[in-house]
């Protein structure tokens, strides 16, 4: 098959640098790693070279000279089949080492777009999160960043003390003011025609009320929601605490999640202060100009450099699945 | 006749412990004034202090460093750049490596040490520089242990396995000294204590090197001195195949009791730092050595490893040793 053909020549510079002895040097892998991504790129050069034919061609011209189709058929798992365990392996390691390089390669690129951008003027839409977010081990909760969790925090404390003091205090005042409920819980009990072990049940809880609120006389229905809704919030808390602390650890100590450091040379702020002898023998009715600024080289204006512990991904295991983060957001 | 390793290396530990005396003659501590305060900087830097606290409380908790907390915050930023340093070839992107990726390091050390830091955590670095006396020289020696990792994996022996556990883990002993602190009430010689802290670190790379055979030869390495196992009649095939004989275990034995060698002598020593947290782990990582031996010298299948109840079992007898130590360092003191 032309198709599997080409994918063997493709493949022969990393299955070539395979020594027969099991002795894998780390530097002569790495060695067939770059040969190989030359030879991607000379392929990719070529039908870029025909970028002024029509798209179609190009693109045609692009999965031919990868030897790769996107659509798999009957057949097309077959393509590998050819090679060798150690090769598949070795194979899948080089793949994964290019789509790793070709992230970085990415987030680089975009950087230089958006500096061409606002050079050029035009506006970019598209809004991409700076900080990960994490899904709330809460169903139908939006997801947890760190911006919102102090939100969350907020809402479940004023949450808690609300309850606490609609049960405590508003239920009973209202009750005494307006004449409302306030059967006593050994009536309450009897008028509920429940079977005996939810009657006990119901006389522990009013117990347990009575030490909380002490009075007997409160509201049973509200006293016994009020406690249950405190329970159920407080122990979703802990647990909602608990996610977060383990999505932290999961982040990258250096950068804190968000994949930079700020830039030493500029302190951040993105500006060189441009030092030019100033002539100070003219008039002094005229005031100094403010230094000029130039764009900082090491970070290109963003103020932040690359975290190279985790190579912008924020993460304490960075993958080739993990995006890159965009400085400029 | 080429230098030895050994003689190199305290070479290099000589430099150090002369630079400290250097600055203990002067006395004074340096009072940095900045020409131009640029607003907002003095707060980074002091951000960028915050940060490599933090990266150093974390490894604390895996070395069992509990002291290290209380380290000045400006030596703080000597370890966190140390550990940044490590992560580039044990973290999670050690194979994305390349000796180009290693060179620029290196110029963004050299950098630092001229005062032109890159990033926040170098800024701190260089700040700790220029007010402290730091010699690069052990930090180049680490990027250079790296670089040696990517070419080399066979040692022809002892002499240059010394050199290369001095490379990856004798720096990083040289580099803590200071960070710990000399006690100032110890009578040992500076060159002593720096000795010790050299021959911990080697003595815990040593330790790496015997637990991991396994680990390394499925990797391609092997970390032993090619004319030792020559002598034991052993061969890098041998160890690839995984079987223990009675070849191994002789084998295995000698270097145990080499790497046991170097512990005690970092013992000699590190009772005089002023954190204790270290005479701790000398203790802990020796006993890595002894489940070795108790696993029946299988390092091929078998990773030793330290049960958390005989750490903290451990820990009491480290107590009792750094409380009666003192009384041991007039063998230690100066001429």
């Amino acid at each position: 098959m032309v198709c599997s053909s080409r994918l063997l020549a493709v493949s022969y510079p990393t299955t070539r640098l395979i020594p027969h002895s099991s002795t894998l040097s780390n530097s002569r892998f790495i060695q067939g790693k770059l040969r190989s991504n030359y030879r991607w790129r000379s392929m990719a050069s070529e039908p870029e070279g025909a970028s002024f034919a029509p798209p179609i061609d190009a693109e045609a011209a692009d999965k031919n000279a990868a030897g790769f189709c996107i659509i798999e058929g009957p057949e097309t798992v077959q393509d590998f089949a050819k090679m060798e365990l150690l090769e598949i392996q070795d194979n899948i390691r080089s793949r994964r080492n290019k789509i790793f390089l070709h992230m970085e390669e990415v987030r680089r690129l975009r950087i230089q777009q958006r500096i061409k951008n606002a050079e050029l003027g035009i506006q970019k839409d598209e809004q991409e999160n700076e900080l990960p977010n994490f899904p709330s081990f809460i169903p139908f909760l939006p997801p947890l960043t760190s911006a919102n969790l102090k939100l969350y925090y907020a809402t479940c404390f004023s949450l808690i003390s609300g309850i606490i003091i609609f049960g405590g205090l508003l239920a009973p005042t209202l009750e005494l003011k307006l004449g409302l409920g306030g059967t006593s819980y050994a009536d309450f009990i009897r008028s509920v025609h429940l079977p005996m072990q939810l009657r006990l049940l119901l006389l522990v809880l009013a117990l347990g009320n009575y030490f909380y609120f002490n009075t007997s006389q409160v509201d049973p229905i509200v006293a016994s929601f009020s406690g249950g809704a405190v329970g159920v919030i407080s122990a979703l808390m802990v647990v909602e605490i608990n996610n977060v602390k383990q999505q932290e650890h999961k982040r990258c100590k250096y950068c804190l999640g968000t994949g930079y450091l700020a830039c030493a040379r500029c302190s951040s702020t993105g500006a060189l202060v441009l030092i030019e002898p100033m002539p100070t023998v003219y008039s002094g009715d005229q005031p100094l100009e403010p230094p000029k600024t130039e764009r900082c080289s090491n970070c290109s204006g963003s103020g932040k450099v690359m975290c190279p512990t985790c190579l912008c991904t924020g993460m304490a295991m960075a993958s080739e699945h993990d995006p890159r983060i965009d400085p400029f957001d | 006749m080429t230098v030895s390793s050994e003689q190199k290396v305290y070479d290099v530990v000589l430099k150090q412990a002369a630079l400290v005396k250097k600055h203990l003659k002067t006395g004074e501590d340096y009072d940095v004034k900045p020409d131009i305060v640029l607003p907002g900087t003095l707060s980074l830097l002091g951000e960028a202090y915050d940060r490599c606290g933090e990266v150093c409380a974390e490894y604390a908790k895996t070395f069992y460093l509990g002291t290290m907390l209380m380290t000045p915050e400006r030596r703080k930023s000597d370890m966190g750049n140390i550990w940044r340093t490590d992560e580039l070839v044990d973290g999670p992107n050690a194979s994305h490596i390349t000796p180009t990726a290693l060179d620029r390091w290196e110029s963004r050390l050299e950098d630092i040490f001229r005062g032109r830091p890159f990033d926040m955590l170098d800024a701190a670095l260089s700040d700790t520089v220029a007010k402290f006396p730091v010699d690069i020289q052990p930090f180049k020696d680490m990027i250079e242990g790296m670089r040696m990792d990517l070419r080399k994996s066979r040692y022809k022996n002892f002499d240059e396995l010394y050199l290369y556990c001095y490379y990856v883990a004798g720096t990083v002993g040289l580099m803590s000294v200071p960070v710990m602190g000399i006690a100032p009430d110890s009578l040992a010689t500076t060159e002593s204590v720096y000795n010790a802290a050299l021959a911990l670190g080697i003595a815990n790379q040593l330790t790496n090197i015997l637990r991991d055979v396994g680990e390394d030869a499925r990797r391609g390495r092997v970390y032993l001195p090619q004319d030792e196992l020559a002598q034991a009649g052993l061969l890098d095939e041998d160890i690839f195949a995984g079987k223990v004989t009675d070849k191994w275990r002789i084998f295995m034995k000698h270097q145990i009791k080499r790497a046991r060698m170097f512990f005690d002598e970092a013992e000699k020593g590190v009772t005089e730092l002023s954190s204790a947290s270290v005479g701790i782990l000398a203790i802990v990582r020796r006993q890595i050595l002894d489940e070795i031996e108790a696993n029946d010298y299988n390092n091929f299948t078998r990773r030793a490893y330290v049960s958390k109840p005989k750490k903290v079992l451990a820990l009491p007898i480290a107590y009792a040793k750094s409380i009666v130590a003192p009384s041991r360092t007039s063998s230690l003191a100066k001429a």
